[in-house]
């Protein structure tokens, strides 16, 4: 069994007090006696961690404050992401990361692999052999038994047995909090959508990081009451001619809301987030009767990330989500040096060409010097739809 | 009697602007945009009105460029790509791919009837814009209104480096190489083209092709334009006034 980590960083006086904040709420989770598990990707069946009654919360860091600290162990020409969750990581900024009694990656893309192995000598790190095939038997069986040695490793290092049971009520719930999470995002069905794209951003963002599943769940319902009764009452936030706009590529939040903001002041919205930030996990529900393993193997493994070859499941929600939502045009946002999502965005031109949707990508990083130019490209993308 | 309107493109470089009354542009202007943007958009229009005798209130202006959003005296503001695909469409009916290149971004529109089809600009980054060519001149110890001068018929060596900052470097190591002035010019234009082919491969070119931007009117550029797309060229007079033409028609 490891040791949980509960004093807080030796740098903390010195820093802002929203951030002393975010360690202090942090380390009440830790003196409560639970131990708090860090990931960086969609891929990682949380419900291992819920059902060991562990904390659990994403890594993926959305500043580039860290950057420069970072860029001493790592090269520049690399995604803003990895390098600033690697840089949070050195300099002990993000209470998460610092808390963190086990962080777990996968096998994703060639740029987070790497980093997970520098990141091992600070970090307890555990790394899931992700396959690049969802459809095989070999694959499947693969990535089954990751779970269980995931499971195994969770058992061995907080000290606890997870069983079946404490599984399937860890699906369940997980289900209800996608659902939740769905029945929100699909209200922006409507025509005119009753939120804009960053205020249905910054809820699908913020989720990430509450750590009460019961508060969770109601602060999620009473946002959606709250939005459909507003609705109801005739508010409508968002003009009837917007242009509606589906975001999809690499994972948003933070800095990159950046994005969001350039298509909505030009008169846009965003109605929908085809990436890890929105429906790619929101979207299905995991099977609750049977084997709770292989149910959340086969579940996960069917997220459409571009690391995957091929990747038909992106495609699948992608075109229904362009249908349901009633889309005019797609805008991709790559992360600079992301290569999977920059390659396959070829795909998704042609894809998207198919069905005569006008599609945009956009390259950005973690920094805001490319506002201008941002806001140049989305302006006449949305003057032209 | 028809709506007098004005367009004012406000680039990095320079700052356009035409006065356009019954479809007829009566008055045109060019200032080098400086530092102050806002002053530059505002001399500009003032000096539109003097050259029509036109009052301030009769007018309706759009504004269009990196500078439009301080153009505050402006009724509209629009993105320069649907402002030259509307500009491009008056100055050659029928257009249907506009290359641009500016002072610090190049772009390539496909348009039909005026409208946006689709667009391709380049990234952050100052390979294949007027910047580059302005840059690599001063290497050379000549302004850019004389760099034409030094572009010859068959003369020109290549530059490897796709990098504004590179390829300047690269230069001063072809001069000390004993490269001249001229093979070197030639091989910037060739990187400037090649550049901007790769942003064209992305959106495809259809003929007719409107050259536009402030490097239009150098030769060239648009005989190495013909030359790696293999259609002709065109450019027009007013090629550099597209943006703020556009502009004022949608004022």
């Amino acid at each position: 069994m490891i040791e949980m980590k509960k004093e807080l960083p030796l740098v903390f006086d010195s820093f802002a007090d929203a951030r002393k904040n975010g360690f202090l709420a942090v380390k009440k989770i830790k003196d409560s006696g639970k131990g708090v598990v860090g990931q960086f990707c969609t891929y990682t069946p949380l419900e291992i961690f819920m059902a060991a009654g562990l904390v659990s919360v994403s890594l993926c860091s959305t500043s580039d404050e860290t950057i420069p600290d970072a860029e001493k162990d790592l090269p520049g020409n690399l995604c803003p992401l990895i390098k600033s969750s690697y840089g949070f990581a050195v300099t002990d900024k993000c209470p998460y990361m610092y808390f963190a009694d086990l962080v777990v990656g996968e096998t994703t893309c060639d740029g987070k692999v790497k980093m997970y192995e520098l990141l091992a000598k600070k970090k307890n790190l555990h790394i899931l052999q992700l396959p690049r095939n969802q459809f095989t038997p070999e694959s499947k069986a693969l990535w089954r038994s990751e779970i269980v040695r995931l499971k195994e490793r969770v058992e061995k290092d907080f000290g606890v047995t997870i069983t079946d049971d404490m599984l399937r009520d860890a699906i369940h719930k997980r289900n209800e909090e996608r659902r939740l999470l769905k029945e929100l995002y699909e209200l922006s069905t409507l025509c005119p959508p009753p939120i804009t794209g960053l205020r249905q951003l910054q809820i699908l963002f913020g989720s990430q990081f509450k750590f009460d599943w019961k508060e969770k769940t109601e602060e999620i319902q009473n946002a959606i009451n709250q939005i459909k009764s507003g609705y109801d009452a005739g508010e409508r936030p968002v003009s009837i001619d917007a242009p509606r706009i589906l975001i999809t590529g690499c994972p948003m939040g933070g800095v990159t809301e950046k994005v969001v903001k350039v298509i909505e002041e030009a008169g846009g919205v965003v109605v929908a987030y085809e990436n890890c930030t929105g429906a790619k996990q929101m979207d299905r529900q995991c099977l609750e009767e049977g084997d709770p393993i292989t149910n959340i193997a086969d579940h996960y493994l069917q997220i459409g990330c571009s690391i995957m070859t091929p990747n038909p499941s992106r495609f699948e929600l992608l075109g229904r989500l362009c249908e349901q939502f009633k889309v005019n045009g797609v805008v991709e946002m790559t992360l600079q040096a992301c290569h999977t999502y920059a390659v396959e965005s070829h795909t998704v031109k042609k894809f998207l060409e198919e069905r005569n949707i006008p599609y945009l990508q956009l390259e950005t990083d973690y920094g805001t010097a490319d506002i201008g130019q941002l806001s140049t490209r989305a302006g006449a993308f949305v003057e032209m739809l | 009697m028809k709506q007098i309107t004005v367009g004012i493109d406000c680039g990095s470089a320079a700052c356009k602007g035409v006065l356009i009354k019954e479809d007829s542009i009566l008055a045109v202007c060019v200032k080098p945009t400086g530092w102050n943007p806002k002053e530059t958009a505002r001399t500009v229009f003032q000096e539109l009105l003097e050259q029509t005798e036109t009052a301030e209130h009769e007018i309706r202006v759009a504004a269009t460029g990196y500078g439009r959003v301080g153009i505050d005296f402006a009724h509209k503001k629009i993105t320069e790509i649907t402002c030259h695909a509307s500009g491009a469409d008056y100055l050659l009916k029928g257009v249907r791919t506009i290359i641009d290149i500016g002072g610090q971004d190049s772009k390539v529109i496909s348009v039909e009837n005026g409208k946006v089809l689709s667009f391709q600009m380049n990234d952050k980054c100052a390979a294949g814009t007027g910047r580059f060519l302005e840059m690599s001149a001063h290497r050379m110890g000549v302004d850019l209104s004389d760099f034409p001068k030094l572009l010859t018929e068959g003369k020109r060596c290549s530059l490897s480096s796709m990098c504004a900052v590179f390829a300047d470097s690269e230069i001063v190591s072809l001069l000390a190489a004993g490269k001249t002035r001229e093979e070197i010019a030639g091989g910037i234009i060739q990187s400037v083209v090649t550049k901007v082919m790769a942003l064209a491969g992305r959106v495809g070119t259809e003929s007719p092709i409107l050259l536009t931007g402030g490097l239009a009117q150098m030769e060239g550029i648009r005989k190495e334009l013909e030359f790696q797309t293999g259609c002709p060229v065109n450019v027009s007079q007013f090629s550099r006034y597209a943006g703020a033409i556009g502009a004022a028609l949608k004022a």
